[in-house]
């Protein structure tokens, strides 16, 4: 049998291959040109290796068979997809195809000092389309606060009350749902921590982010933060209510004075402790690949920006919130540690 | 930890293709190659993946959040070519497990109805 000149059978083959992916539609092109040229070349590789011209001939006619029912298979669907567009189904879709690609992971750890843990979190994605397509996911952290367990009640009240009530309104505006979310969470905890002594008074930091379609919107109490890391670059979005952070804001301290500042854990906004509380609330773009952070305190202030970056770019969001807490344990963990990581999919 | 996903049998059954690409990247991410190689062993060379069926797949797999990119980079086994590495999702983990359990369910049927170790059938057609 012939042994054939493999190099130039492989880069001939390789030219016809390429010139026949213009069987597939444009968009499908665009995205997989390069890898399948590269894995036909491997595949040709291989079968040349041998040396056997009938491995190479069965190789092509195989890669032909299956070249013609999956350029017909992605043709159809992506007429059904504009079909879909025509009639006006599919800008629901991909709304809600944002979502369902969510990854996410939550997680909350005592530390090293204390002895409770009085951080909270939920989240909510809910189940039926249409409220999800309408309100969107749900993310809370709170950071309690009060004398002996009662700052755990406050931050559990806190996450489960905004949960429930975002849900339950009827409002759409997604940024005044929020507020009142927060209000009626503030007003529960007032009315529990009332004709109580200051003992026993209780407070809780709180953060929620409601993801829909293109935007994150986050609402804030106190100095839990969120951060939103897009193409390599970290923001954080949420201003702390501290003391300590205004004056970093208005420049007087330096970022490393505020780290060591003594009133570093003072905040002048929580829920709990008056009636009516001034809530923040920002709404920021984001696009699939970027990744929503919501920590507290016990973690921002242990684990630097570029650090949380490096990690929640290297890993999954289950692996991240795990390394995150780890960062803080090793660096004393001297507060609670909370967590919550969610990575906007890739959309079809 | 409260974390109120996807149910992972909304996806079942899934096609062949798809699910051999999953159980290929149970044990690591790997480019599309690798994927096609690590099916071609396993099943020792009885099913093969053309590069159509297999990127149609990883197209739809990334849509529906069961593997993700995990980077490009080269091959030390191969040249110096850059590929781009694919590796499952805990959604995808999820997937497979359920989609492994419907198939064991039905293996079970075909097992006491003595398809599977039973006598060959006579006769032709």
């Amino acid at each position: 049998m012939a042994v054939l000149p493999s190099k130039n059978v492989i880069t001939t083959s390789e030219r016809l291959y390429r010139a026949m992916l213009i069987l597939y539609p444009k968009p499908f092109r665009q995205i997989y040109t390069q890898e399948m040229v590269q894995t036909f070349r491997d595949c040709c590789r291989e079968a040349l290796q041998d040396g056997e011209t009938w491995k190479f001939i069965h190789l092509w006619s195989f890669v032909l068979y299956d070249l013609l029912i999956t350029a017909c298979n992605e043709r159809i669907r992506s007429y059904i997809t504009l079909l879909k567009r025509l009639l006006g189904i599919e800008k629901e879709y991909t709304m809600l195809d944002h979502l369902i690609n969510l990854d996410f992971a939550l997680r909350t750890d005592v530390g090293q000092k204390r002895s409770t843990n009085e951080d909270n979190m939920t989240s909510v994605i809910p189940q039926d389309p249409q409220i999800l397509a309408k309100k969107g996911a749900l993310f809370v952290v709170a950071d309690g606060m009060g004398g002996h367990t009662k700052g755990e009640v406050a931050s559990e009240m806190a996450v489960s009350g905004v949960s429930t009530m975002y849900y339950q309104q009827e409002e759409e505006d997604i940024p005044v749902a929020l507020i009142q979310a927060i209000q009626s969470a503030n007003q529960s905890i007032c009315k529990e921590s009332e004709g109580k002594s200051a003992k026993d008074s209780m407070g809780t930091t709180c953060i929620a982010a409601v993801l829909r379609g293109d935007t994150a919107y986050i609402a804030n109490v106190g100095d839990s933060r969120a951060y939103i890391v897009s193409q390599g670059q970290v923001r954080q979005i949420s201003h702390d209510h501290s003391p300590v952070a205004e004056l970093l804001r208005a420049g007087k301290i330096t970022k490393e004075e505020a780290r060591n500042h003594p009133e570093r854990n003072v905040i002048f906004r929580c829920l709990g402790t008056q009636s009516e509380v001034e809530v923040d609330v920002f709404a920021e773009p984001v696009q699939k690949g970027d990744i929503l952070v919501l920590c507290t305190d016990g973690l921002s202030a242990l684990v630097e920006e570029d650090e949380l970056l490096s990690i929640v770019e290297q890993y999954d969001p289950e692996e991240s919130v795990s390394q995150l807490i780890e960062r803080a344990n090793e660096r004393g963990g001297p507060d609670n540690i909370t967590a919550v990581i969610a990575r906007i999919g890739y959309a079809a | 930890m409260k974390n109120i996903g996807r149910d992972p049998e909304s996806l079942l059954p899934l096609t062949p293709a798809v699910f051999h690409i999953l159980l290929a990247l149970v044990d690591g991410e790997r480019h599309g190659y690798g994927i096609m190689q690590e099916i071609a062993t396993r099943s020792e060379g009885k099913t093969r993946m053309g590069p159509g069926t297999l990127y149609g797949s990883i197209k739809r797999m990334l849509g529906d959040g069961l593997i993700e990119e995990s980077g490009v980079r080269p091959d030390p086994d191969l040249d110096d070519e850059r590929r781009r590495y694919y590796k499952l999702t805990n959604f995808g983990l999820r997937v497979t497990q359920a989609e492994a359990r419907r198939l064991a369910q039905l293996v079970n049927v075909a097992h006491a109805k003595h398809l599977v170790f039973g006598p060959e059938p006579i006769g032709g057609a």
